[in-house]
């Protein structure tokens, strides 16, 4: 058996690639619905581009087959790790498929570094904390602005992508948590680490892991709650597999919206006459299995008519931004925005929504490279134009 | 370490350098089209079985037979190798480049269901079209009818199974995939354009609607299925379709003692109502509940025998129904121990893995628990199941083998049986193991008459051994004559 670097923190899904994997081509369309579901096969088209393929580069690069250089970045890169294939396939590694490819990432970082411009990701971190290169926000002037306490029950962790780029959703967000009257509180965030683990750059992950710990454990919170999915499967997934444990509860905006609607706590008032589809996000549907919530509430908003795209749930084509790809492989990324938005074409909506901030930016870049007129709005957006009775 | 890959063993750069070929193909096929990447070529390295691998020289996806036919006039002034490829989940190393040279990746881009013709009940399609591609598309079109699904992966090609004689889901009423086949378009070694079949007239493009016979000319389809790709490159393939009847629902016959099915399969089979029996052993459906290491137990059945059954009304299925009881109760008096139940209701009891037992059956669990799978799959006088059986059975228990499933079907009313004993196995560490094991099956089925498909080349070399000197010229005689530079998947057959 082939040797495997035990200093890898996903040596364990590497070896997994030697067990399973016949190259069935059952994870390149969707199971049972025969659709188009991988936007990096698609896209490349070469065996090299889909999940089985990758699982066949990282045996020949584990048995010494394959030659590491610069000819691996793309195909090891240019994936969204949307999770279409780990929904589609039925054998037993079906649902690693991701961390393989992360693994194969983590290796590859090691060898050849990650694809163009994705070590930005890093530097910019250890400069501003987030990737953006942004000035890092320490948040007090959100705190002063809301009023906010430095002891809450709850920590609004706000996600670097809402805080520096789609901003109406973190202050869409802010606004509905003080209208409800949940004792909240900010904290100064450092990048909740997914952008480095999709791209395989661990360095810093588990520092800033146990630093945001250490920042919500001082306010006190019990709670965490996050309006970007990224962050969210970020915090259910992966702090628990980088070995860094937490004892407050996290929750999506969504489940927040839905719990106080489900007691009675809220009511939409005002009517909102649109007709809206949902895009799933893939950290939220096919990651983390939430589907069917967002459509519930979207349901409950008086007026609002609710349409499918023909990819919907665990189907839903990826927005294009996940992965490293938005800045790896920037247009290519707003490509696969594209065809989603030619999918929303083919329905009667005029709002595209979603309750990811990195789906709302791809999707927003897309409708403006491409001169669509669709409205891209968050839950929280739409939630934010209501009338809402706190009860 | 072993290494998995081999180099191949002929030089076929010897008339035009790697870098000219390189050029060629950018020109026809176009940059985004063309690999050259170890990375790329490596995936095409190798398939799930245990045959040796090599590495193609380049990898290309057409769009249309314009390119097509200006690769093949190139490859065949330059010996450079052909291989078509759909969707690679292939046995018996069908796709591996024996002797290096191109891929050609009909799987991505030459994928589109041409034409249906609703009343001669059949579609036209090019080569990189998928099963799971044509049910939807006949769900969502043409609901009354339906194709012939395999026992395999939703996005196995369906061209690529009918050439090679595939099983299908309607076999024990139609037989053979390639017997399906009405009509081909294909290119030949010198780059000519040839329709076969009913749609053989019109000089240029065929009417849509001639594509409904197979004969009565010359059968020159023959000259294209079984060939493993030898032969030329088949662009365009009509397939029959068959009814989609609206009474469907299937049975399952469990059999205690280790070869009752083989009376089973043989009435029922000839009784003409099943549209499809498909045999598999106990430790194959503990497989499918997922136990990872089945183990029989005293008492325990031997077999399962699937058995699907289609019908236009309710009197015509509880008519068909009772002849199925009847079969089973006549041959329990005569000694063999069945009984019959629902295949619904016992599948959910039993906990088997199926999904679709009528239609396309999307993933059979136990092919896709390790790394790699292999078999010796083969057509099987029907007279011979128990020997079959016995025998088999007794190789997977000398050598206390894991995964040890025994699996095949009656065909076109008991006109002829598959047998098919497959082994998962760990790609990596087994495969000298299973390799041995199955080269003792093949030596013992190939002497009770069975004769395998999708051969692996290690295979046809024992089949040489036993077949007719005449056969085997003008075998020979025909693969020079339509590639007389052995450019259409050299190595295969070891020509």
């Amino acid at each position: 058996m082939v040797e495997i670097d035990k200093s890898l923190h996903g040596k364990d899904f590497l070896e997994m690639a030697f067990d399973y994997c016949i190259k069935c081509s059952t994870c390149k369309y969707g199971y049972k619905s025969y659709e188009k579901i991988c936007p990096s096969g698609e896209k490349y088209l070469f065996e090299s581009y889909w999940p089985s393929g990758r699982i066949r580069i990282i045996r020949g690069l584990l048995r010494r087959e394959l030659d590491w250089n610069d000819e691996l970045i793309d195909p090891i890169f240019a994936c969204t790790t949307c999770a279409a294939c780990v929904d589609a396939c039925q054998a037993p590694h079906a649902d690693h498929i991701v961390e393989m490819i992360e693994a194969l990432r983590e290796l590859a970082v090691k060898h050849i570094g990650p694809a163009k411009n994705q070590e930005f990701l890093v530097s910019r971190c250890k400069e501003n904390c987030n990737p953006y290169g942004e000035p890092n926000s320490d948040n007090e002037e959100l705190k002063k602005k809301y009023n906010l306490p430095d002891k809450a029950e709850w920590v609004y962790f706000i996600g670097c992508t809402s805080n520096y780029r789609q901003q109406s959703i973190r202050d869409t967000t802010l606004r509905f948590l003080k209208k409800v009257g949940i004792d909240f509180t900010l904290i100064d965030e450092h990048c909740c680490t997914s952008p480095m683990i999709r791209t395989g750059q661990l360095g810093i992950v588990k520092d800033y892991m146990n630093y945001n710990i250490a920042q919500i454990k001082n306010t006190g919170a019990s709670k965490v709650i996050t309006s970007c999915a990224g962050c969210y499967r970020t915090f259910m997934k992966d702090f628990e597999k980088f070995g860094v444990h937490y004892e407050f509860e996290v929750f999506h905006t969504l489940e927040l919206v839905k719990q106080l609607l489900d007691k009675g706590k809220i009511e939409f008032k005002s009517e909102y006459n649109k007709t809206v589809t949902y895009h799933d996000p893939c950290h939220l549907g096919r990651h983390m299995g939430v589907y069917e919530l967002p459509r519930e509430i979207y349901k409950q908003i008086p007026g609002l008519k609710l349409v499918e795209m023909r990819r919907n749930r665990n189907f839903a084509w990826c927005c294009g931004a996940g992965g490293g790809v938005k800045i790896g492989y920037p247009e290519w990324s707003v490509e696969i925005s594209k065809e989603r938005l030619e999918e929303v074409k083919e329905t009667s909506a005029t709002i595209i929504s979603s309750t990811c901030p990195f789906c709302h930016r791809n999707l927003s870049d897309a409708n403006n490279d491409y001169n669509y007129d669709f409205e891209i709005l968050d839950l929280m957006e739409i939630i934010d134009k209501l009338e809402i009775e706190v009860k | 370490m072993l290494s998995l890959t081999v180099t191949k063993k002929r030089n076929i750069f010897e008339k035009i350098s790697k870098e000219d070929v390189y050029k060629n193909l950018l020109d026809i096929f176009g940059s985004h089209y063309v690999s050259d990447k170890d990375v790329d070529l490596y995936p095409y390295s190798y398939d799930m079985t245990e045959c040796e691998p090599h590495m193609p020289d380049f990898v290309v996806i057409p769009q249309n037979i314009e390119q097509l036919v200006e690769l093949v006039k190139f490859c065949n002034a330059n010996l450079i190798p052909i291989v078509p490829y759909i969707s690679g989940n292939n046995v018996g190393g069908l796709t591996i480049p024996e002797q290096g040279g191109i891929i050609v990746d009909f799987g991505k881009k030459m994928n589109k269901i041409l034409h249906v013709n609703e009343n001669m009940m059949y579609a036209i399609l090019e080569p990189g079209v998928t099963f799971g591609q044509l049910k939807k598309y006949l769900d969502e079109n043409y609901p009354t009818l339906r194709y012939s699904y395999p026992m395999a992966p939703p996005y196995a090609g369906v061209v690529g199974n009918a050439l090679l004689s595939g099983m299908n889901n309607l076999s024990c009423k139609i037989g053979s995939m390639g017997d399906s086949i009405n009509g081909l378009e294909v290119i030949t070694a010198d780059g000519d354009i040839a329709r076969i079949g009913s749609c053989f007239y019109g000089k240029n493009e065929a009417d849509p609607d001639s594509w409904w016979s197979r004969y009565p000319m010359p059968d020159l389809i023959g000259l294209f299925v079984n060939w493993q790709g030898m032969t030329g490159l088949v662009t365009k393939c009509a397939v029959q379709l068959w009814p989609n009847k609206p009474i469907q629902k299937a049975f399952v016959a469990i059999a205690f003692g280790l070869t009752d099915i083989a009376d089973l399969l043989r009435e029922v089979g000839r009784s003409e109502i099943a549209d499809d029996m498909s045999y598999f052993n106990i430790a194959a459906a503990k497989l499918t509940m997922g136990i990872e290491h089945p183990r029989q137990f005293p008492e325990e059945p031997e077999f399962l025998v699937i058995i699907p059954i289609s019908a236009k009304t309710e009197e015509m299925f509880e008519a068909k129904k009772n002849i199925l009881f009847n079969i089973i109760a006549e041959l329990n008096i005569k000694g063999n121990n069945l009984i019959i139940a629902d295949f619904d209701e016992f599948s959910r009891l039993a906990g088997l893995k199926y999904r679709c037992i009528y239609d396309l059956p999307a993933v059979v669990i136990p092919t896709v628990l390790k790394s790699g799978i292999t078999w010796f799959g083969s057509y099987c006088p029907t007279h011979k199941f128990e020997e079959l059986i016995e025998k088999v059975d007794e190789i997977f228990r000398k050598y206390d083998y894991h995964s040890p499933i025994i699996y095949g079907k009656i065909m076109k009313y008991a006109h002829y049986g598959i047998f098919r004993p497959i082994l998962p196995y760990n790609k990596f560490t087994e495969e000298e193991k299973v390799h041995q094991i199955l080269e003792e099956m093949t030596d013992f089925c190939l002497s009770l008459g069975c004769i395998p498909y999708k051969t692996p080349n290690w295979m046809t070399e024992k089949m040489r051994k036993k077949i007719n000197p005449g056969w085997i010229k003008l075998f020979e005689k025909i693969k020079s004559c339509m590639d007389p530079n052995n450019i259409f998947n050299p190595g295969r057959w070891n020509l």
